[in-house]
């Protein structure tokens, strides 16, 4: 039998007519649908009749719709539909719901595509929506209508959302990384790789590769490093080089020959670097306690400056040791000879000794002057009867290189009277005033 | 016949009605929290008494097994990562569900509070006027700014959008039209598949 459901909101009256599953029991479902009628009150358009076409749409669309408008994701539209939907719901500028309804003409003519229908365009505020979609709901949870048409409600699929930053706006960070990286290598492309210089070989060059007899004989740092010029100190050095040399020196195998090198000295007395001048000197160097006294410089990247000073230095067959400034400015040699020979007829009387010892005093005080160094220089000053002094020999080594601050150089005459003169010795000490003290060399008569 | 050991937990008859969405993970997504809260705080904004009420309606609908208590909804509630007090710890399935079920209850009665205010809502846009020409409308927005304000983290960019007042009140509204939506027969199906749109596989 016939029987009309109806569901009745404020803005929406939806009523379906339609015959039972069985003819007689009005309260059995209503499963064959004839006609579908639902008035809007309150719109543009009074009423809208389909069929069952029509009530399917209706129910699609406004679930899809409503989902929408719940969760905020837009169902992308699928491409290319193969037919347009009879219902369809669209959200406006304004804030209104538009349905839009393709129906089909009310008179019985041929029935035609849904697209060849202009659809009817029905705005809807909010609350008529939602009766609507209210009436559409309890058709649908209405198990004595349709029972065949239930609830499918299902998320969106992810891969079916579009991603809420487009793809361009993604991938433009990536982009421009690939650009600039791109551009930095082009830049570094034309910058020319940095030349790598050997580094410096130190001033101070290693005994070891002296002894290891390379045939190059190593630079000694006479260029570049100041050299020390204090006479003092330079005396200093000397004696102390020498001694050391000495007392190191283990002359076993004697040298064949003298064997000469040049030392570089540091103003701590270190030997910070010596050099062979013969081919001999070379050979028989590891004989010599040079490689042992030797300072080896351990930083050699960063080569030092301090002040040296240039020695020569001979080890000779009699197993002595040698040592002398190598620069022999005629400044810092001895003036005086090496060695006063013996007196061949010493002078004997005490009265004249004391006689040349005061005339000595007396010359030596008329020139006095300060002297550069607090150290007293003592000297072997020989007069002759007539107290002329033919010689004079420094004691100490500072005495001997400043010898030319003394008075005794211009006083000293030439030695060309005989040696057969009588003459006598004395102990000349000049203080650092230049205050002479003299007395006889063997002692007071 | 003794029994060895208590009875396991089982989820209220009523949450099945909201079928398990196939996540990948057994969380909530992150939107899914956000909204819940922040349905729930258009509603208090609307009715004061609602967590009261809130706590009522889920002893009457036997969900005390899931929302334990006031503390336990409070951190519900914090879930939500755009929260000044935010925590982090996931909301389960089960949980979300009871969330939905309170929500579309509460929704339902106050279906028509909800429709003067968007009724006249509407009318008040059609004379382009603002919305607090209309006294209870004011009020709520008013009351939902005051909210948000108060319990949102303003260094969040999700919070730093809506740093006007009339980006709020659209929030407030678009809120409001939501709560509408799902206080109907199928409301709670409603909004619980629209929680996961674009998150399921």
């Amino acid at each position: 039998m016939t029987v009309k459901r109806q569901y009745t909101l404020p803005y929406c009256q939806l009523i379906l007519e339609g015959l039972t599953a069985s003819g007689n029991d009005s309260h059995s479902p209503l499963t064959v649908l004839m006609n579908v009628e639902c008035y809007l009150p309150g719109t543009t358009q009074g009423s809208l009749s389909g069929g069952r076409e029509f009530l399917d749409s209706l129910v699609a669309a406004v679930s899809r719709y409503g989902q929408q408008l719940l969760s905020g994701v837009t169902v992308p539209a699928k491409a290319a539909p193969t037919e347009p939907p009879w219902v369809d719901l669209k959200s406006g500028p304004d804030s209104c719901h538009h349905l839009l309804v393709r129906s089909q003409p009310l008179d019985h003519s041929p029935l035609v595509s849904p697209e060849d229908l202009i659809p009817v365009d029905i705005p809807l505020s909010t609350v008529q929506f939602h009766d609507l979609m209210e009436a559409v709901d309890q058709l649908l949870a209405d198990t004595q209508t349709l029972p065949d048409l239930t609830a499918q409600f299902q998320a969106l699929p992810r891969r079916l959302v579009k991603p809420s930053i487009a793809f361009s706006q993604q991938a433009l960070p990536a982009t421009l990384g690939a650009v600039a990286l791109a551009a930095a290598g082009l830049a570094f492309f034309f910058i020319p790789p940095p030349q790598i210089k050997p580094a410096k070989s130190s001033q101070r060059q290693s005994p070891a590769l002296v002894s290891t007899a390379s045939g190059q004989p190593p630079a000694l740092a006479a260029a570049s490093s100041p050299a020390i010029t204090a006479p003092e100190q330079l005396a200093l050095l000397q004696r102390d080089l020498t001694q050391r040399l000495q007392s190191n020196w283990k002359p076993h195998p004697a040298p064949s020959q003298n064997l000469v090198y040049r030392l570089s000295v540091a103003a701590d007395g270190d030997i910070v670097a010596y050099k062979y001048t013969t081919h001999q000197a070379l050979q028989e160097v590891d004989r010599t306690p040079l490689p042992q006294l030797s300072f080896d410089p351990v930083a050699t990247a960063n080569p030092s400056q301090e002040p040296t000073a240039q020695f020569r230095a001979t080890f000779t067959p009699t197993a002595a040791v040698r040592v002398e400034p190598w620069s022999a400015a005629g400044t810092l040699t001895p003036v005086a000879k090496a060695e006063l020979p013996e007196i061949t007829s010493p002078l004997k009387a005490g009265d004249r000794i004391r006689q040349l010892n005061a005339g000595l005093y007396d010359q030596l005080l008329a020139r006095a002057k300060p002297l550069s160094t607090s150290e007293p220089l003592t000297y072997r000053v020989r007069l002759n009867q007539t107290g002329i002094i033919v010689a004079y020999q420094p004691v100490t080594a500072t005495a001997g290189l400043l010898a030319r601050e003394t008075p005794l150089p211009a006083l000293a005459a030439a030695p060309d009277q005989a040696s057969s003169d009588p003459q006598a010795d004395f102990k000349v000490v000049f203080t650092a005033t230049g205050v002479p003290q003299v007395n006889p060399w063997d002692g007071w008569p | 016949m003794p029994v060895d050991s208590p009875p396991g937990f089982q989820s209220p008859l009523i949450l099945e009605a909201l079928p398990t969405p196939a996540l990948p993970g057994d969380q909530c997504p992150r939107r899914a929290k956000t909204q819940l809260d922040l349905l729930l705080l258009a509603i208090e904004a609307l009715d004061l008494t609602s967590s009261e009420v809130m706590l009522e309606i889920a002893r009457e609908l036997g969900l005390e097994s899931v929302i334990k208590g006031r503390v336990n909804l409070w951190l519900l509630r914090s879930t939500n990562p755009m929260r000044r007090y935010s925590q982090r710890r996931p909301m389960q399935i089960e949980e979300a569900k009871a969330l939905v079920i309170l929500t579309a209850h509460q929704c339902r009665r106050l279906t028509v509070l909800m429709r003067q205010l968007l009724m006249g809502y509407h009318q008040l846009q059609e004379q382009q006027l603002s919305p607090h020409h209309h006294l209870r409308l004011a009020d709520y927005l008013n009351r939902f700014r005051s909210h948000f304000r108060s319990r949102m983290n303003p260094q969040r960019a999700g919070v730093i959008v809506y740093n006007t007042d009339e980006k709020l009140d659209q929030l407030a509204i678009a809120l409001l039209e939501q709560m509408l939506l799902c206080s109907g027969v199928l409301g709670p199906q409603r909004l619980w598949s629209s929680l996961f749109d674009g998150e399921v596989l």
